[in-house]
């Protein structure tokens, strides 16, 4: 597959404090992609030079192999999806969605039958019909949002920005709104970048995922690899599923806060040294249950349990006054009752921990 | 696993990077305006420096550079009386216009509490300055006569059995009818910033005992200035470029330097009226200068 | 602190005071009905009567008083607003767009257009008639005085610009450029249509300035006088009340420009205040 955007070394400070930090990034055609980092991380940057609004302080922005450092936004052939739609408030739905096809300034389409023609196709594309004539302000958030991707689908880009697209949504439209656009992306056969600081939806949108922590890509992978494979610590700790213990190797094992912590796991060298085990990877035992040789085992007391539908989180205080989180499927078993501040074993499988070195 | 971040099939450009073409927009944007103050503003200005140094012939000057028509200036009782009296009636109108206009930004700004009867009332306020200046200093006349309103008015309810003279032209007159004209440029941005006092820093002033005074002169007052170094701003430098008002309500009487122009120019002594003019412009350069250092403008707002 | 007795007292003072600032309009107003034309600029009202308002059209049978050389005056005054009003709301939107993006130099480019309206028109009345005198240019109300004119009001039009485009939201510019379209047409159909209120209250601010404009004026306007130096050329001269029936008519016509740009704001408020519902959902 060829690369339609490629990012080298790019450079971007704002008054001397570095937002992007050295890029280097690489997104193959028709994919979806999410770019996941944390408020701060400079994903809006990113997207902004990619676009073109910004300009990067050093670095090469490849665009279908084309060079695109330094050509202004409208020469470029990128879509943006902003997060606040920015659509025009004085022009109708169809007028919105129209108005690239008729004002750009390569290959206007002159044909007003042919506009319409094709305005009425990404209408019925996105799930807007019926809906041409009303004002911006008359159509709601969930609208709103079909309108500002209309607007740049129908002008037939090769790459679609999206900035935090789902952030203005309630949390029902939200999820509804994760599967139409990966549908209407497959349609259209372009390359989404999808950017999001929350991690369920980036897991869940993107054939590839970028990480992007203090202004450097910290991984990039497929969904799969990522949940279980993150790179580094920093990026275990985005993702929000697991358990992660500073410390260091000695010998063969991992001395921690808490103890010796076995090593047989995947090591991996990348930044801090730290241990760390995914929530769904432990399992609660009384503390007088035996443990096996292939397993890791700490104690601690137990919290509180939050139920999310189909699983249970649940909270234990370590020795040294740390929060452990524990998730449990409900599909493998019934769900336990523990004893406030009671204690328990918490183990593991040694291969199951990843150790950063 | 992680994407290969090569393509090494296709080749890439690595052309020189694009030259952006946003610099020339702005200079382009700015151009025309600016070449319009050059032209129109700033060299009239020099110009008129540069005259000040020429020499005044009866009906014409030229341009021989002397110092004739600066010493004659200052040497002389009547243009430096002009001098004087424009900084006179400047500080009194200035001190004037603040007096009377404060109390109303005062309860304009700080005691109505409903933003829309507020806006109405400056407004109201603001109306005035929308009609012709001319005729609102011509709308003086009748008010201030022997026979005019206020006179009238007086004489009616009997506080006086003659009328008063000295209202109409006299410096008085003067002073009355530019205090009314400009009051309204020292009451809004008063207004302004006394609005912006948050309302609970009062309340608790209040709480811990302080009475009216207090609170107004440890907080209202120093909060309000940059309001009042606007106003001043905006007084002075109408004030000090004043002629007609001069001209209409005093009869000839009172001289300031805009009138000095006005007459030099009428007798086509064009020198002498730039030195009038350079003296002005330095005078009213001074005065910015001081009030912009009152209060450290760019801070505050 | 009796809180509300000194509210009270502000509040009768601030009546005082709009008495004080109409007063004297108030004033010229009764008088302008005075009979005439033996009736003169003072108390009492002899009769009332419209005399001096027909005086003012030409209207009356001719007496010693002769009426005010408006006619010509006025067209001038209204042609000049015009032309004024135009070119300094050009020039007020291209440099407030020009100052959108930082740039060197800003800060100086800044003071000089805004000592257009800080130089008071005595002075700069003064140094065009000096450069029209050394260069030999005649002095024309259509030339040098609207040069001055522009002079004035472009500092005014340029703030107004500048405060409408600090609170413009960029986002549909950007959006319209990632479409494809090139900034100029952008600013045609996308920004000019959504700073249209900015740009009207900018015009007629200007509009109204150059109108009632005199000092710059004075110097630089050569014979044919505009309406405010006709105005100014009868106060040395006996005041008639037939000025103060122009006096009220003009004022009625300000009035008429203020309702009208009220009307219109009133109309572009709603249509912004749409546009914040829009980046509030």
């Amino acid at each position: 597959m060829s690369a339609v955007l490629q990012l080298k070394n790019v450079h971007k400070a704002f008054a001397g404090v570095p937002a992007l930090a050295g890029i280097d990034a690489s997104l193959a055609n028709d994919t979806y992609v999410s770019l996941l980092g944390p408020s701060g991380s400079g994903k809006t940057t990113l997207l902004r030079v990619i676009a073109g609004f910004e300009q990067p302080d050093s670095g090469e922005i490849l665009f279908s192999s084309r060079r695109i450092d330094g050509v202004p936004p409208h020469e470029r052939g990128i879509g943006f999806v902003f997060q606040n739609f920015a659509l025009f408030p004085h022009l109708s739905v169809a007028e919105n969605i129209a108005f690239g096809l008729t004002n750009r300034a390569v290959d206007p389409v002159t044909d007003a039958k042919v506009v319409a023609g094709r305005v009425r196709d990404i209408i019925g594309l996105v799930g807007l019909s019926g809906l041409e004539d009303r004002a911006t302000t008359q159509i709601s958030g969930g609208q709103k949002q079909r309108v500002a991707l209309a607007r740049t689908l129908v002008t037939e880009p090769s790459m679609v920005l999206l900035d935090e697209p789902l952030g203005a949504l309630d949390a029902n439209l939200r999820m509804r709104m994760r599967g139409e656009l990966r549908t209407i992306r497959e349609r259209c056969g372009v390359t989404f970048l999808h950017v999001t600081g929350s991690e369920t939806e980036a897991l869940a949108m993107g054939d590839t995922v970028l990480v992007l922590d203090a202004g450097r890509i910290a991984q990039s992978t497929d969904a799969d690899t990522l949940y279980s494979r993150p790179a580094s610590a920093d990026v275990a700790r985005f993702l929000n599923c697991y358990n992660i213990f500073p410390g260091a190797v000695s010998g063969d094992a991992f001395a921690s806060p808490v103890g010796a912590l076995a090593l047989g796991g995947v090591k991996q060298t990348s930044g801090n040294p730290a241990y760390a085990i995914r929530y769904d990877r432990v399992a609660i035992r009384p503390t007088d249950a035996a443990t096996a040789d292939d397993e890791v085992r700490i104690e601690a007391s137990f919290v509180a349990s939050e139920y999310s539908g189909a699983a249970i989180n649940s909270f234990f205080t370590l020795d040294d006054g740390r929060v452990f989180e524990v998730e449990t499927h409900l599909s493998h078993a019934a769900p336990a009752t523990y004893e406030e501040k009671g204690r328990y074993a918490l183990v593991w499988k040694r291969e199951d921990a990843l150790v950063f070195v | 696993m992680t994407m290969a971040a090569t393509s090494h099939d296709t080749p890439v450009e690595t052309a020189e990077r694009p030259t952006r073409k946003q610099p020339d927009r702005t200079f382009w944007l700015l151009a025309p305006g600016a070449l319009w103050m050059l032209l129109f503003l700033v060299a009239p200005i020099l110009m008129m420096v540069y005259v000040s140094f020429w020499t005044q012939t009866t009906f014409k000057i030229e341009p021989t550079l002397t110092l004739k028509s600066w010493v004659t200036f200052f040497t002389s009782d009547t243009y430096l009386g002009a001098l004087w009296t424009t900084v006179r009636i400047w500080l009194i109108v200035l001190v004037s216009t603040l007096l009377v206009g404060y109390p109303a930004a005062l309860f304009v700004g700080l005691f109505v509490k409903n933003k829309t009867l507020s806006t109405a009332l400056l407004v109201l306020c603001v109306i005035p300055f929308w009609t012709s200046f001319l005729i609102r200093v011509l709308a003086w006349r009748p008010m201030l006569g022997k026979e005019g309103a206020i006179n009238m008015i007086l004489m009616k309810i009997g506080v006086i059995t003659q009328p008063i003279e000295v209202l109409l032209f006299s410096e008085l007159s003067v002073i009355i009818g530019m205090t009314q004209i400009y009051c309204v440029f020292m009451v809004g941005p008063i207004a302004f910033m006394l609005g912006r006092i948050d309302p609970s820093v009062i309340e608790a002033a209040q709480d811990l005992g302080a009475g009216f005074w207090r609170i107004f002169r440890t907080i209202i007052l120093p909060l309000s200035m940059p309001g009042v170094v606007v106003g001043a701003i905006f007084v002075s430098v109408m004030v000090l470029g004043e002629f007609a008002t001069s001209a209409a309500l005093s009869g000839r009487k009172v001289n300031l330097l805009g009138n000095i122009i006005v007459t030099q120019v009428g007798s086509l002594k064009w020198a002498f009226a730039a030195v009038a003019g350079v003296v002005l412009t330095i005078l009213m350069g001074a005065v910015v200068a001081a009030l912009l250092r009152v209060v450290d403008l760019r801070k505050e707002l | 602190m009796n809180a509300s007795g000194i509210k009270f007292g502000l509040g009768v003072y601030t009546a005082l005071f709009i008495v004080f600032l109409y007063g004297p309009l108030v004033v010229l107003a009764i008088l302008s009905f005075q009979t005439g034309p033996e009736g003169g600029p003072q108390f009492p009202i002899i009769e009332w009567s419209t005399y001096w308002y027909k005086h003012l059209f030409g209207l009356t049978p001719p007496s010693r008083i002769a009426p005010l050389p408006i006619d010509q005056a006025l067209f001038r005054s209204l042609a000049l607003a015009v032309m004024t009003m135009i070119v300094s709301t050009v020039l007020g939107v291209t440099a407030a767009q020009a100052f959108r993006k930082k740039f060197r130099g800003s800060g100086v480019i800044f003071y000089l257009i805004v000592l257009g309206m800080m130089v008071p028109g005595v002075l700069v009345g003064l140094g065009m008639a000096l450069v029209a005198n050394t260069l030999g240019i005649d002095r024309h109300w259509w030339g040098t005085a609207f040069v001055l004119h522009v002079v004035y009001t472009f500092p005014f039009a340029f703030l107004v610009m500048l405060a409408i485009f600090n609170r413009f939201d960029p986002s549909v510019e950007e959006a319209a450029w990632s479409l494809g379209v090139p900034p100029a047409r952008t600013f045609r159909k996308i920004t000019f249509p959504l700073i249209f209120p900015g740009v009207l209250s900018a015009m007629l601010f200007a509009f109204t300035l150059s109108y009632d404009e005199f000092s710059r004026t004075l110097f630089a306007s050569g014979r044919d006088l505009t309406l405010p130096l006709a105005i100014y050329g009868t106060f040395s001269v006996e005041v008639h009340p037939n000025v103060f029936a122009f006096g009220v008519l003009t004022t009625l016509f300000s009035f008429a420009l203020l309702g009208t740009y009220a009307v219109l704001m009133g109309l572009s408020v709603r249509r912004a205040k749409r546009m914040a519902i829009q980046e509030e959902a």
